[in-house]
């Protein structure tokens, strides 16, 4: 469970990012946040694993603040949370292997990670979580050598193998190309709906958000003006989320 | 080597072996090797000397005071000795980098057509930058007898040696459509040259002329060493006997070459 | 003769295009006087760079009958010395060839090797985004005092301490090397991917994990190639070293160019000529396989 109470985050150049935010988000839902660029998306995301620390009012996730945790603590509520990226982020001259198992380096000490040490159990957890995205058999070769929709996936491999509760998703699929998008959205929702993990993701696309998202938060000049299930999401809100008329930037299409 | 894992689902996974080990072997194997080419004594291993050296570096010897000190890497000879390094290689570079600019646009595929032409020009070219800079030196100083005169034909050629890869690699990269659009309106081979091509690699040739230079004025110390003059001499004499002087001119030399970096940055910072 | 007016002649009154047009080319006269400057500074440098009573023609007059010498002692080679291995006992000759050889490129590479040891943290904490503005400027120095050192001095210094010999050659360029090592190593640190470090910050990896799993894969490649063009510049310099008896080629180098021993110069030219070259290719290939 995800909450923000009164969120404030103000940059030191005095810029506002985000106002009051008050959200909650419970387990298994699956929210896309929608909203133009600069408008506040990624900094409510990066709030809920303090990637961007707040200003002001609290940010809960599972129970703890997480605006007061550092150092340790930090890492261990992080650990549970995965983060997949735009840009997938993923170490391009290492194997797929090497890039999920990455995943794990939190649950072990420092020393055994350093030499490179994972158990049995972590090695089959990482290479488990590469069947799940149907590509098992990729798992020992250069990330590079992957087209843009694989490597999200083994992206998504390295979150499920951080066996997280919550996955956040900063415009997944804004690198790909429309049928890859697709498939790769397919697989945001059934893992939502087979493992049971909250899913919060940034979508550039507001018709894919629509069409895969149990709810929509629309966030404009850093204030949420709307939060509701996508069925009462009508053209009138969109145009006030965004502005203006939507483009067909905003939209997927196909 | 290969592991395998029994996955829950019951897929069999087998994970091939780890290369990185292997290659630590290997590296590890031919230091190894090579070491046996290396003899140690450990008991002529004196380290008390280096504290002595080193103290001796940039101290004033006996009797003298920092002034002396300091007064000797000022003074005439020393000077003198400086910007006849200074001098020997930028005209070294100078001539070099004259030198290469036709080697290497007869050496660029895009503007010569024929391979034999291109390809013979980069046999000799590599030809002649597998030499080092210091057998040329000491053929040189064959030919030319001692002075800096076998010291610029040394960082003359090996200038030239470097600088006509760099030119024709650059050359090829640039936009051909100038020179298309010259050749169009009926110039000839030479002028669509001068006047499509030169401006563009103009800039990055004057930025490896000057990366050349700073290269070349490092190296002339060693040529000093052996006679081809410039303040290696002045090192020379001075090493076993007056390691005061010898702190003095790196001090110096130190100096200057901070100072050749600071106007290099600047200038390849305006050429931007 | 009527003189006409200056208000009244045409030309006094300019339109707005001509206006343009000629402040424009007010402003050109300037280009071309810095131009002409920069061309007298050059002429200048050029001029006292060649002005220097040892450079005459006649110099050039030795060049025809020295290149014959030069050509015949190359045709002759000292082929005991170039081929010859062992002592009459049966026992290796260090003194020949092919040992000083491997001499050379064993002193280039256990060098290289040592100087890249010492060469990453210094790196590190040169590297502008690992160790921040100012820790930066303290490597920089560092290396920079390390690279200008002539490393000739650095091996004759050594030498007193080490003896003379192979020992003191490899040290030297260990030594040295961990100056142009470290820049290049913290430069290729500079231009690596923020993306998977960010990505091991979410998953909550710690600092050093973050520089085994996100910074280390991605610039191991770049440090091997560096290293591998250092190892070919070091060969060369491994040469020279021999000059100062720090071992290699360079000391039966010295010692015929002094006496101008052509037969064995020029096999000991040859040797280094064809040892370079092989070291090159081998370097250029593996290079190539590390993109």
């Amino acid at each position: 469970m995800i909450k923000f109470i009164n969120v404030d985050k103000i940059y030191p150049n005095g810029f506002q990012a985000l106002k009051n935010i008050n959200l909650e988000i419970n387990d298994g839902e699956f929210v896309a946040i929608i909203g133009l660029s600069g408008a506040g998306k990624s900094t409510l995301l990066r709030a809920i694993n303090k990637m961007h620390p707040i200003s002001k009012g609290e940010v809960y996730v599972n129970g703890q603040e997480v605006s007061k945790l550092e150092g340790e603590s930090l890492r261990m509520m992080r650990r549970n949370i995965g983060m997949i990226f735009q840009s997938f982020n993923l170490v391009k001259r290492s194997s797929v292997f090497k890039n999920v198992l990455a995943g794990r380096v939190a649950y072990h000490s420092t020393f055994k990670t350093l030499l490179g040490l994972f158990p049995l159990r972590d090695k089959k957890i990482a290479l488990e979580a590469l069947d799940k995205m149907g590509i098992l058999e990729k798992a020992y070769v250069r990330a590079d050598q992957l087209s843009g929709g694989q490597q999200q996936r083994v992206a998504l491999a390295r979150a499920l193998a951080q066996e997280p509760n919550i996955i956040l998703a900063d415009e997944p699929v804004a690198s790909l190309d429309p049928v890859t998008t697709l498939s790769v959205m397919d697989d945001f929702a059934r893992i939502n709906k087979d493992y049971k993990i909250t899913i919060v993701a940034n979508m550039h696309h507001v018709d894919l958000a629509l069409k895969y998202a149990h709810r929509i938060v629309g966030i404009k000049n850093g204030e949420i003006i709307f939060d509701g299930p996508v069925s009462a999401v009508t053209e009138s809100k969109l145009i006030e989320i965004y502005g203006r008329k939507l483009t067909s930037d905003d939209i997927l299409g196909e | 080597m290969a592991k395998m894992y029994t996955l829950s689902n019951g897929k069999v996974v087998t994970e091939p072996g780890n290369k990185s080990i292997i290659y630590l072997v290997i590296v590890l194997a031919i230091t190894s090797f090579f070491m046996l080419f290396i003899p140690i004594d450990w008991k002529a291993i004196n380290f008390r000397n280096a504290g002595f050296i080193l103290g001796q570096l940039f101290t004033p010897t006996s009797g003298q005071t920092y002034r002396d000190y300091f007064a000797f890497i000022v003074s005439t000879p020393v000077l003198n000795a400086l910007l006849e390094t200074i001098r020997l290689s930028f005209g070294g570079t100078l001539i070099g980098a004259l030198a290469s600019v036709p080697l290497a646009v007869l050496s660029a595929r895009n503007i010569v057509k024929k391979p034999w032409i291109y390809q013979t020009a980069r046999a000799i070219m590599n030809f002649i930058r597998t030499i080092p800079m210091f057998v040329i030196a000491v053929v040189a100083i064959f030919f030319l007898g001692y002075g800096i005169l076998p010291g610029i034909a040394a960082i003359a050629i090996f200038t030239f040696g470097i600088m006509t890869k760099m030119v024709y690699e650059t050359i090829e990269t640039i936009d051909m459509g100038p020179v298309e659009a010259l050749d169009a309106c009926g110039a000839n081979k030479v002028k669509a040259v001068g006047y499509a091509v030169f401006p563009q690699v103009l800039p990055i040739y004057l930025g490896y002329f000057i990366y050349c230079f700073e290269i070349n004025v490092r190296s002339s110390v060693i040529l000093g060493f052996i006679g081809a003059g410039g303040i290696g001499i002045i090192l020379y004499n001075n090493v076993g006997y007056r390691y005061d002087r010898v702190g003095g001119v790196i001090l110096l030399l130190f100096v200057v070459v901070v100072f050749i970096q600071s106007i290099t940055r600047y200038v390849r910072g305006k050429l931007q | 003769m009527k003189k006409i007016p200056l208000l009244h002649r045409k030309k006094y009154i300019i339109t707005h295009e001509e206006a343009t047009v000629e402040r424009q080319l007010k402003e050109q006269p300037k280009l071309w006087i810095y131009n002409l400057i920069l061309a007298a500074v050059i002429i200048f440098l050029i001029v006292y760079s060649f002005t220097d009573s040892q450079i005459n023609l006649s110099r050039f007059a030795n060049v025809w009958p020295s290149f014959k010498v030069m050509i015949n002692g190359f045709a002759n080679p000292n082929t005991e010395f170039l081929f010859g291995l062992f002592d009459a006992d049966g026992s290796i000759d260090k003194t020949t060839i092919p040992y000083l050889t491997m001499q050379t490129i064993a002193i280039a590479f256990v060098g290289t090797i040592v100087a890249s040891i010492f060469a990453l943290p210094i790196a590190f904490i040169t590297a502008k985004n690992v160790a921040g503005k100012h820790l930066s400027k303290v490597g920089e120095f560092i290396l920079v005092v390390i690279r200008t050192f002539p490393e000739i001095i650095l091996a004759l210094i050594l030498i007193r301490v080490f003896g003379i010999g192979a020992l003191t050659g490899m040290l030297t360029i260990g030594l040295h090397s961990i100056g142009m090592l470290g820049k290049l190593f913290a430069e290729a640190i500079e231009n690596m991917d923020r993306g998977p470090i960010e990505a091991l910050d979410a998953v909550g990896a710690n600092l050093w994990q973050k520089i085994r799993y996100a910074i280390i894969p991605q610039v191991l490649p770049d440090f091997l190639s560096m290293g591998l063009y250092r190892f070919d510049i070091n060969v060369r310099a491994a040469t020279i070293l021999g000059v100062v008896s720090a071992g290699g080629l360079g000391t039966p180098l010295i010692f015929a160019s002094n006496e101008w021993n052509w037969p064995t110069l020029s096999s000991i030219l040859i040797a280094i000529i064809l040892m370079v070259v092989v070291v090159d290719l081998v370097s250029s290939k593996l290079r190539a396989k590390l993109v």
